[in-house]
């Protein structure tokens, strides 16, 4: 039983603490935070600016380590692998978005969707097909040849969610996609994901202040109460303890 | 093993990739980079001066001079210019038995006179010009010593009246002087009957007449400058100059003509680096600090882009290496568009320095050679790389969640 749940679990965070260095000042951001999320969740997190959700993805996607604590993907800890490890762990297992896309604009959608494959061991004809699939995927394959300066703010955001998912990584991890974009095009996003999570068994973490994302996400965690209850239960166990 | 080198290639490709999309958006970039590319251009075509004008110079000297042949001065005497010799001292040395006789049983010696002479000549408007240039008298046994000398044009000057034949640098220098024309020198007109040839070597740059009337014209009696021997081939050069140093009668300076020109060649190219050189260093390392800014301006304006390389899982090496090449690509193009226009322009091209010794004007080629033009590019990428290694250092440890921020 206990080693069936653990085979469930896909991202892990123990006791987080993350605190950064501002001048003399010491800011926490977290402090003894614990989340755990199961293989094929997707999760929306919510909550206002500044309470450290986009530190949270980025601790889960190995772009910035802990002040202590343990970060488990997979039953993997990468909080202790090396900065070239992680790079390469990163580009095997973890799709980003962003709120900004951060497509190159030298680069046509098709190129664009390439470059996570530059990191794999495909030729370049392998390279163009899965990049027309992930393409075709996010429905953008007529659009392939235009530059990124040449399609709408939708239709960047899921060349971005292409990129993402062109590796076919486990876990795709998104800041605020959807924060850019319209009511309708943010709808057409979030199907899209939703279609990732259920089809293709993607594990999604996506930080959003979209109200709406709760008819997307299978499980809303609203960071403010999450932090608070959590602090009670830590509370009350030691209370029972002692 | 195997698995070492299977990384180390991917880190490979994955710089690669990166560098192909830089080569792609270097275009957009090339504005904000031209100061840089600017600078580095201006070093190399000073570097390159240098270079072809010093090897141009040395191919000169260097083609000068005979291997049999030694050139005796006055002791003390650093150029021909400031020689003085008597005849009787000549003699000595011509009735020596090393030295060479030709059919006629006569020593084979070449007196001659050197003078930094005045040149007046008229243009095609009538206007006269004065030229410093190198006079050289000369004896009949002189053409011995001058085995590529070769009359361009005319016949050489007759013995006994006022006939110079020019050097050919110097007829291509200035047009107006031809055969049949006239010039003044010290202050009597003399007559252009030839123009010679001598296999580009330093003689092309001078003025050829009787050693008789130039000691004439010139009020130096009967004495001469210098004379040259041609010796016998199993001769003992230090034997030789031990017997001659000895000898009371004699207070001369003993040296092959070759290695007197390679050491005229060797003080004037350590003139000319010791002034290129340092005004090229200097340059240099404002390029550097050109290339050093553009690049981190560049790291700067791309941040989010690297930040985003790094996020799909480049890793940093594979980054650093791009902006690596970045910088060297800058460093190419500069260095290319300061090559090249020398290339076009300059190749063949005649300079003329003042000879640090005789104060008379050498002409010579500039030598833009392949090796040259390679050296200086190698320069210019090193310029590049020195000061794109900060920034690709830079640009490895940039963090990522700061460059990422939206806001
Ligand atoms: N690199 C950093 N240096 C200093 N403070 C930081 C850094 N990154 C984030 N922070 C601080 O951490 C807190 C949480 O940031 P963030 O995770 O971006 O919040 P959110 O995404 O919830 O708005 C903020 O107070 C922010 O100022
Ligand atoms: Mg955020």
């Amino acid at each position: 039983m206990q080693n069936n749940n653990q085979k469930k679990v896909a991202i892990e965070l123990i006791n987080i603490n993350k605190s950064y260095q501002k001048g003399s000042n010491k800011v926490v951001v977290h402090d003894n935070f614990n989340l755990s999320i199961a293989k094929g969740e997707f999760v929306a997190l919510m909550g206002p600016s500044g309470l450290g959700k986009s530190t949270l993805l980025n601790l889960i996607g190995g772009l910035d380590l802990p002040t202590s604590g343990s970060v488990i993907i997979d039953n993997q800890r990468i909080d202790t692998l090396s900065e070239g490890k992680l790079s390469t762990w990163r580009a095997e297992n973890i799709g980003f978005v962003f709120q900004s896309h951060h497509l190159l604009p030298v680069l046509t959608a098709q190129g664009n969707v390439e470059l996570p494959l530059l990191l794999t061991a495909l030729n370049s004809k392998q390279r163009k097909q899965h990049a027309s699939l992930a393409l075709r995927l996010v429905g953008m394959e007529e659009r392939a040849k235009h530059l990124p300066k040449e399609l709408s703010g939708g239709q960047e955001q899921r060349v971005a969610i292409a990129r993402a998912i062109v590796s076919d990584p486990k876990i795709i991890l998104c800041d605020e996609p959807t924060g850019n974009l319209d009511r309708k095009t943010a709808d057409e996003i979030l199907t899209l994901l939703t279609t990732l999570n259920k089809y293709f068994g993607k594990t999604i973490v996506m930080v959003t202040h979209d109200l709406r994302a709760s008819e997307y996400a299978s499980r809303v965690i609203n960071l403010e109460k999450y932090i608070h209850d959590s602090k009670q239960n830590q509370l009350s166990a030691v209370e029972v303890n002692s | 093993m195997v698995q070492l080198i299977n990384r180390s290639l991917a880190k490979v490709k994955q710089a690669m990739g990166l560098a192909t999309i830089n080569l792609k958006s270097f275009p957009h970039r090339a504005i904000a980079s031209s100061v840089s590319i600017l600078s580095i251009a201006c070093v190399a075509a000073v570097i390159l001066s240098v270079l072809a004008m010093t090897q141009g110079m040395v191919k000169t000297l260097e083609k000068t001079g005979l291997d049999d042949t030694l050139i005796v001065m006055r002791a003390g005497a650093i150029s021909e210019l400031q020689s003085v010799m008597f005849p009787a001292e000549v003699n000595i040395l011509a009735n020596h038995a090393q030295v060479l006789k030709n059919n006629d049983n006569q020593a084979m010696v070449s007196a001659e006179m050197f003078v930094n002479a005045q040149m007046l000549y008229l243009d095609k408007a009538g206007e006269t010009h004065i030229e410093k240039l190198a006079l050289r008298g000369i004896s009949k046994g002189t053409y011995r010593f001058r085995p590529h000398f070769k009359m361009a044009a005319g016949v050489k000057f007759k013995t006994g009246i006022r006939q110079v034949i020019i050097g050919q640098a110097i007829a291509r220098k200035i047009p107006e002087l031809t055969v049949g024309s006239t010039i003044t020198l010290g202050g009597a007109q003399w007559f252009v009957s030839g123009i010679f040839s001598d296999n580009n070597s330093v003689f092309e740059s001078e003025l050829w007449a009787d050693i008789g009337m130039i000691q004439s014209d010139y009020q130096r009696g009967n004495t001469i400058q210098s004379v040259r021997l041609a010796l016998k081939k199993n001769t003992d050069i230090t034997a030789l100059n031990k017997e001659w140093q000895d000898d009371p009668r004699l207070n001369l300076r003993i040296m092959y003509e070759k290695q007197f020109f390679a050491s005229q060649a060797e003080d004037l190219t350590r003139l000319i680096r010791w002034v290129g050189f340092p005004v090229a260093f200097i340059m240099a390392l404002g390029a550097m600090v050109a290339a050093l800014n553009t690049m981190y301006a560049t790291i700067a304006s791309r941040s989010k882009e690297i930040a985003t390389h790094k996020a799909i899982g480049f890793s940093g090496v594979a980054i650093c290496f791009s902006i690596l090449f970045e910088a060297l690509l800058i460093a190419l193009v500069g260095g290319l568009l300061g090559i090249l226009p020398l290339y076009f322009i300059f190749d063949g091209w005649t300079a003329s320095t003042q000879d640090a010794n005789n104060l008379s004007q050498m002409l010579f080629n500039f030598e833009l050679t392949v090796g040259l033009m390679m050296q200086t590019l190698l320069f210019s990428i090193s310029i590049g790389l020195l000061g794109g290694i900060l920034p690709a250092i830079k640009a490895m440890s940039l963090p990522v969640t700061v460059a990422l921020r939206d806001n």
